[in-house]
């Protein structure tokens, strides 16, 4: 006999609480089918006003011009693409959750895997905005799309990375969406089926494509599950690899760094990590979803946050220490003069970027900071904020200061329309997340349901005696003998 | 179900092939030696053909050091994630990482006889006369020493090895008697520990400084900040595939019974994902040195995209990319013996091949590949001692950690 629901009881459960599979569906489709509470309303309201705010500072921008925002000759991007760069980082917690931990048979991910995914889409949604409006005259957007034209030899640039991050983002995000929306489809038709009210089971009933639950549904399913994954694995290296190529292919110093892809890769799940513990640890406790997203998932996805943190703070100091080695003035001159000198103009953001980045997530060392639910949060914003100007010094600090000095840019700050831009974006960013949090079961139900004869509180309990046997007992029963 | 066959017995055959792998290894470094050697010449010439025989005794042992290390990085990084999967095999990763002191003793000997020795052909920075003409090593000269390199070279061999000695002393410890689930947690702490430990050393050394000192110094002048995470790529890739060799073997020789098809199959997952994770740093590195088209830093590439080493540097790309990409692409390839075997063999040749480009046109001529069979003749030497070495460590623990808490999960596992 073969034991497949084993698993150690020195694991911590994944979902607390006595649960059974209905209580499951319960739970998690409460905070859907009750009312919007005074709370939702609220937060709506208040990002739609954002949202509302970020599109007349695009509309000032479109009217009058970029002239609008303080960009000049020599800084050339400032708040535009350190906002696009910080929102595109925090779209990739979401696919790795989906797709590389469930390569690495991360069971936990189970647990937060769709409000990342969804944030993931959002975010990619806010950074498009960046490059598109900073176009200036963007009723020629259409531009970058590569298609037969009667313009000539007028065609796009195939060399440009910028070009490249079209084609990469838009990708992104449309396997993104799909994976998303495939994994929701059993849920929508949950809901549909428990629905009272009309329009509600039309609206679900529409959105989840006539899905019956039938074994060739979930086969079908579960083959589409894995191929979307395998798209998705190497979309999430590719995508900040392409961004960083914008950057890295330039001679301009402080840009042109060969480790540039994978620790931009790596700074992106930092930074989209960091978001999704911001938005779990307070969804968690408004919709009650506590024994779901329990402690150590917080715990968990703490580590990879000090992880990713170290690792991207391996990569400053690389960066830091071979500028000096290479002997190249330039490029030792915009680290030590435009970053390291504190009296430097912009000299306060570069530790800024070291402190939040490298340095505090270094407290997730210890489990009782990982398990600190307060301390998650504030840190999550923390870490983002550190990602921002981490942004904000690889593109302002390397541009302002060309190499003439009769060239060197006047102190750049933004205009209110630049931050009203960039504020709008959050707006759009929330109301979408609060849109989804009221439609959409924030968790994923039926991939629960997967894990919960394994890793459910009550169900582990009840392993007492598999745990207990002999490592020989065990074998002789339960080991899977496949012949070699 | 086969009789449980708890701990190894180096059979005679397996002996006699790790020595007769040594004693090829010796002979070539006779060999090599010799042929060097043999013409005297001015001493310039001398210092040339000593630098063709060093530069061959670095390449072998750094490159097998490293991929010995990687074994300790899996371990590692398995344990911190609760890998319970591979449980079933640890203690056969834990036998490689004996070799991490050996190796490394030879290792260290040798960077240090390169240092100090009056040869500086290799690390031509740690000449004072030439770091006294030459304003950018003399710059760099505070990184770029003989003291810092010694020093940093001791300290990690031991660190490595010391904590290697560590989690195999932990994994032991548990060989005792079964553990309750709250002293399974407690154990599982311990361990978590160490491996962290381990992966912070880790990060200074072979993620950024180890390589920089190693290897990269060999061209002074030419930087990159890649460059380390490559080297681990590379040997990360190569130290996977040390591992999968051991356990078919010892699978073939009626060992391991609960290792099954489904950890072979995750073993060449890991394969797969890192040779494809080493070619994204390879052509990150490459395309961006190429893009920017700076000569400080495509003169790297020079000899070996364009000259005399590009068919090594061509050969490099198509094993450890092409190769395991076509092949591991099926799933029925990761669960094949015959294809695992195969592949793993060829990767760790890739990667050695990979580590040849890296040294040879640096420390001893851009302009010409040296006869390479020399290298893999001693490169054979290597093998033998970690076959030798990982036997013996083998014989004196059980073949599977019994009490581990996660091994049950081991036991049934499925991909």
């Amino acid at each position: 006999m073969s034991l497949l629901r084993y698993e150690s009881q020195v694991r911590p459960p994944l979902v607390e609480g006595n649960k059974d599979y209905h209580q499951v569906t319960e739970d998690i489709c409460r905070p859907v089918e009750a009312k919007p509470s005074k709370l939702w309303w609220i937060g709506f309201l208040i990002s739609v006003a954002f949202l509302c705010f970020g599109i007349f500072s695009v509309c000032m921008e479109v009217t009058y011009g970029v002239g609008q925002w303080n960009l000049n000759k020599t800084t050339g991007w400032g708040w535009d693409i350190t906002n696009f760069v910080w929102w595109v980082g925090i779209g990739h917690a979401g696919t790795l959750i989906s797709a590389i931990l469930l390569l690495f048979r991360q069971g936990w991910r189970t647990g937060v895997n769709r409000a990342a995914e969804a944030m993931t889409i959002f975010a990619v949604m806010c950074a498009g905005q960046f490059p598109i409006w900073h176009m200036g005259r963007v009723w020629d957007a259409f531009f970058v799309l590569p298609y037969a034209n009667t313009r000539g030899p007028l065609w796009v640039n195939f060399n440009s990375p910028l070009l490249w991050d079209v084609f990469a983002i838009s990708t992104y995000f449309t396997v993104s969406l799909l994976f998303w929306y495939s994994g929701l489809l059993p849920d929508l038709a949950t809901l549909r089926d428990r629905a009272k009210l009309k329009w509600r089971k039309m609206f679900y009933g529409i959105a989840s494509f006539g899905w019956t639950g039938s074994t060739k549904h979930w086969q079908r399913h579960e083959a589409l599950s894995l191929v979307l994954a395998g798209l998705s694995t190497p979309l999430v290296l590719s995508v900040h690899t392409i961004v960083s190529f914008d950057f890295a292919t330039s001679v301009v110093p402080g840009w042109h760094t060969t480790i540039f892809p994978p620790y931009f890769v790596a700074g992106a799940i930092f930074s989209g990590f960091a978001m999704v513990q911001t938005l779990l640890v307070v969804t968690r406790r408004v919709l009650g979803l506590e024994e779901y997203i329990t402690i150590e998932h917080i715990d968990v996805m703490n580590k990879v946050i000090v992880l990713t943190g170290s690792i991207v703070g391996i990569a400053y100091l690389t960066e830091l220490f071979i500028a000096w080695y290479s002997h190249v003035p330039y490029e030792w001159f915009a680290f030590k003069e435009n970053r390291v000198n504190l009296n430097s103009p912009y000299g306060w953001s570069y530790y800024l970027m070291m402190g939040c980045n490298v340095l505090s997530p270094q407290i997730f060392w210890f489990r009782k900071m990982r398990r600190n639910l307060l301390l998650t949060f504030f840190m999550s914003i923390l870490v983002n904020i550190g990602m921002w100007f981490e942004r904000f010094v690889i593109i302002v600090t390397s541009v302002y200061r060309d190499y003439l000095p009769s060239s060197w840019s006047t102190y750049y700050r933004p205009t209110i329309w630049e931050v009203g831009f960039y504020l709008g974006t959050f707006g759009l960013f929330f109301t979408c997340y609060f849109l989804f949090s009221k439609f959409f079961p924030v968790i994923a139900v039926a991939e629960i349901k997967h894990i919960l004869k394994r890793s459910g509180e009550n169900y582990k309990s009840k392993m007492d005696v598999v745990e207990k046997e002999t490592f020989d007992d065990f074998a002789h029963e339960h080991a899977h003998d496949h012949g070699a | 179900m086969a009789s449980t066959r708890d701990t190894f017995q180096v059979p005679k055959r397996y002996n006699s092939l790790a020595i007769a792998l040594m004693a090829i290894g010796i002979i070539a470094i006779i060999a090599l030696y010799i042929t060097t050697h043999g013409s005297g010449g001015t001493p310039a010439e001398k210092h040339q053909s000593d630098a063709r025989f060093w530069a061959s005794l670095l390449q072998n042992s750094v490159y097998f050091l490293l991929v010995c290390n990687a074994v300790i990085f899996f371990i590692a990084a398995t344990t911190l994630a609760w890998g319970g999967w591979q449980m079933s095999f640890r203690r056969v990763s834990e036998a490689i990482t004996v070799c991490v002191p050996v190796v490394g003793t030879i290792c260290g000997v040798i960077l240090l006889t390169i240092l100090f020795s009056s040869n500086h052909i290799i690390y031509h920075w740690s000449d004072n006369n030439v770091v006294a003409n030459d304003a950018a090593l003399d710059w760099k000269s505070g990184f770029l020493n003989k003291g810092f390199f010694a020093t940093w070279t001791v300290f990690t061999i031991v660190a490595w090895s010391l904590v290697g000695w560590k989690l195999r002393s932990l994994s032991r410890s548990t060989d005792a008697g079964k553990l309750t689930v709250e002293e399974g947690k407690r154990y599982m702490w311990t361990n978590t520990v160490w491996a962290a430990i381990y992966i912070v050393i880790f990060a200074l050394t072979v993620m950024s400084s180890i390589p920089w000192f190693w290897l990269m110094s060999i061209d002074a002048h030419w930087y990159s900040t890649m460059y380390s995470w490559y080297t681990f790529a590379s040997s990360f890739v190569a130290g996977i595939a040390l591992i999968t060799l051991f356990v078919i073997y010892l699978k073939n020789t009626g060992y391991l019974e609960f290792t099954t098809k489904e950890h072979l199959h995750d073993l060449g997952k890991f394969q797969f994902a890192f040779s494809i994770f080493w070619t994204y740093l390879w052509f990150a590195q490459l395309m961006l040195i190429w893009y920017a088209n700076i000569p400080e830093e495509t003169v790297y590439f020079k000899p070996r995209y364009f000259g005399a080493y590009s068919p090594i540097f061509w050969m490099v790309f198509m094993i450890n990319f092409v190769a395991p990409i076509l092949i591991y692409m099926s799933r029925d390839s990761k669960r094949n013996y015959a294809t695992l075997t195969f592949m793993s063999m060829l990767i760790l040749f890739g990667h050695w091949l990979d580590f040849y480009q890296m040294v040879f046109p640096g420390s001893v001529s851009p302009d010409h590949v040296p006869t390479i069979l020399y290298d893999f003749g001693v490169g054979i030497g290597f093998v033998g001692v970690i076959l030798f070495v990982t036997a013996r460590a083998l014989t004196k623990a059980p073949m599977i950690a019994k009490n581990h808490p996660l091994i049950k999960e081991s036991l049934i596992h499925h991909t």
